[in-house]
């Protein structure tokens, strides 16, 4: 599993990852994937619906449960990964890269992005 | 690791999915050794099982067993359990882990007016569940000829391995396969000899996730869920288990009979979503966007690849196989239909 550098995550184990100055991506941590075991259904939200900080945006269910994901960061929907209603696996096989969530035009990416966590911390937390 | 009614016990091993689709086509090995194990001894142990199961005890011959459920006076279900005869005055009672005490409690109160002895023995006894095709050939690998093992329902008293065991031809899976239980200080060492004499034949060991999967294919109930105390064995499509020419009385019989022969309120069906969902315990069923009743069981089966549940609907809606219903997910509402149960064929060996 090759983490991407400079990515941050919050407590309920999203992560954010810039990819321009106000694009960024948003999907879960491989610690989350593996604690949720087989994900075989994922619900995602509508292109240009808006979420603040905190809101659910999405569910994952895993064979055992329905988890709702939340916002690490306010902003809007620009783009879904469309490969995941189809094939949910992908999220365990590849949470960095194939298997993210959403993109997003984010509101104020500095100021929600306070309490989120460099991935060493967020893996020093786990501990 | 998970804590399942005060039980530590493993929810996955390799990955629910692969364990599942394991037990389907090779074999997997389950600890259930939190399932309870109650002895009844005694001059009038038979008639005391008759007075509290509605199933026809008498007519259990010596090594075979039967699925039962424990009734209230009322015709709810106290748990759901198997009855084996060990011997004429021996019965062995098989419970579910969570519900033990109570159980082991209501048997006591309905003993007193008889001659038994209950004897709970869960402590000292561990089980290990073997299902799969590959479940006979395992055991015959671990050196019990294919002749001696019981037949589908029916116990012995063996060995393996010089241990002694009881085996079963039972399970909870819808797979042809076995229990075996034994005293708890020879468990571990029977669990690492089945699965290295199973390697050959695609064992894996297999965990609590894996279990509700392949039992909710097969539209096995699980207590606590799909029965408990306010539903009755024939509201929960228990009725193919229930007699109706057993000629004692019996806790709930009053119920039970006129449900059998009258009809019932609410009735367990089976559905499978027409819609992308996944159905969970405690979600609500609509018809024609009328509250109808609500999911006990529910999930994704990976068998056959589709989102399945079961659940009770009131009797004044329309309930017939390929009926559209809805259920309720995160306040929107999903199209499903009711199917036939089980979900997947079963794969007994009945002979």
């Amino acid at each position: 599993m090759i983490v991407p550098e400079g990515i941050l995550c919050s407590k309920s184990h999203e992560y954010v990852k810039e990819e321009n100055e106000s694009l960024y991506t948003i999907g879960l941590t491989d610690y989350a994937v593996e604690q949720l075991g087989d994900i075989v259904f994922i619900e995602l939200p509508e292109i240009d619906t808006e979420f603040s900080k905190g809101e659910v945006f999405a569910t994952v269910e895993s064979v055992k449960a329905a988890s709702e994901i939340y916002m690490p960061v306010g902003g809007k929907i620009v783009q879904i990964n469309e490969k995941l209603v189809e094939s949910p696996e992908i999220l365990n096989e590849s949470p960095y890269d194939e298997g993210w969530l959403i993109k997003i035009e984010a509101n104020d990416f500095h100021a929600d992005s306070g309490d989120l966590l460099e991935y060493s911390d967020y893996k020093d937390e786990l501990e | 690791m998970t804590v399942f009614g005060g039980w530590e016990m493993p929810v996955q091993y390799t990955g629910i999915i692969d364990e599942h689709n394991t037990v389907r086509n090779y074999a997997g090995l389950f600890d259930v050794s939190h399932m309870g194990q109650v002895f009844v001894y005694g001059k009038d142990a038979l008639q005391f099982l008759q007075k509290i199961v509605p199933q026809d005890i008498s007519l259990l011959k010596e090594n075979k067993a039967v699925y039962c459920q424990l009734t209230y006076e009322n015709g709810g279900i106290v748990d759901d359990l198997i009855i084996y005869n060990i011997n004429k005055s021996k019965y062995l009672v098989i419970v579910n882990a969570a519900n033990i005490e109570k159980d082991v409690n209501w048997l006591l109160e309905n003993a007193k007016p008889f001659d038994v002895i209950i004897d709970n023995m869960s402590n000292e006894y561990s089980m290990l569940a073997l299902q799969g095709p590959n479940a006979v050939s395992i055991l015959e690998n671990c050196g019990i000829n294919i002749k001696n093992q019981p037949s589908f329902f029916t116990i012995t008293e063996t060995y393996i391995n010089n241990v002694p065991v009881y085996l079963s031809r039972t399970g909870y899976t819808g797979e042809d396969g076995f229990e075996i239980i034994t005293k708890n200080a020879a468990a571990p060492a029977l669990w690492d000899l089945i699965l290295s004499k199973g390697k050959s034949f695609g064992i894996k060991p297999a965990g609590l996730g894996a279990r509700d999967t392949l039992r909710l294919e097969a539209a096995l109930p699980l207590y606590g869920n799909d029965i408990n105390a306010d539903t009755t064995p024939v509201e929960a499509g228990l009725k193919w288990s229930i007699p109706l020419n057993k000629n004692c009385d019996y806790n709930g019989k009053d119920t039970i009979i006129s449900q059998i022969q009258t009809g019932v309120q609410k009735k367990i069906v089976g559905f499978k979503m027409i819609e992308r969902a996944i159905p969970r315990h405690g979600y609500e069923i609509y018809i024609n966007n009328k509250k109808a009743g609500y999911v006990t069981s529910g999930g994704y089966a990976p068998t056959i690849n589709e989102n399945i549940g079961m659940g009770y609907i009131d009797t004044s809606f329309e309930t017939k196989l390929d009926s559209k219903i809805q259920i309720m997910v995160r306040n929107k509402l999903y199209n499903a239909a009711i199917v036939k149960r089980p979900f997947i064929k079963k794969r007994y060996k009945i002979s």
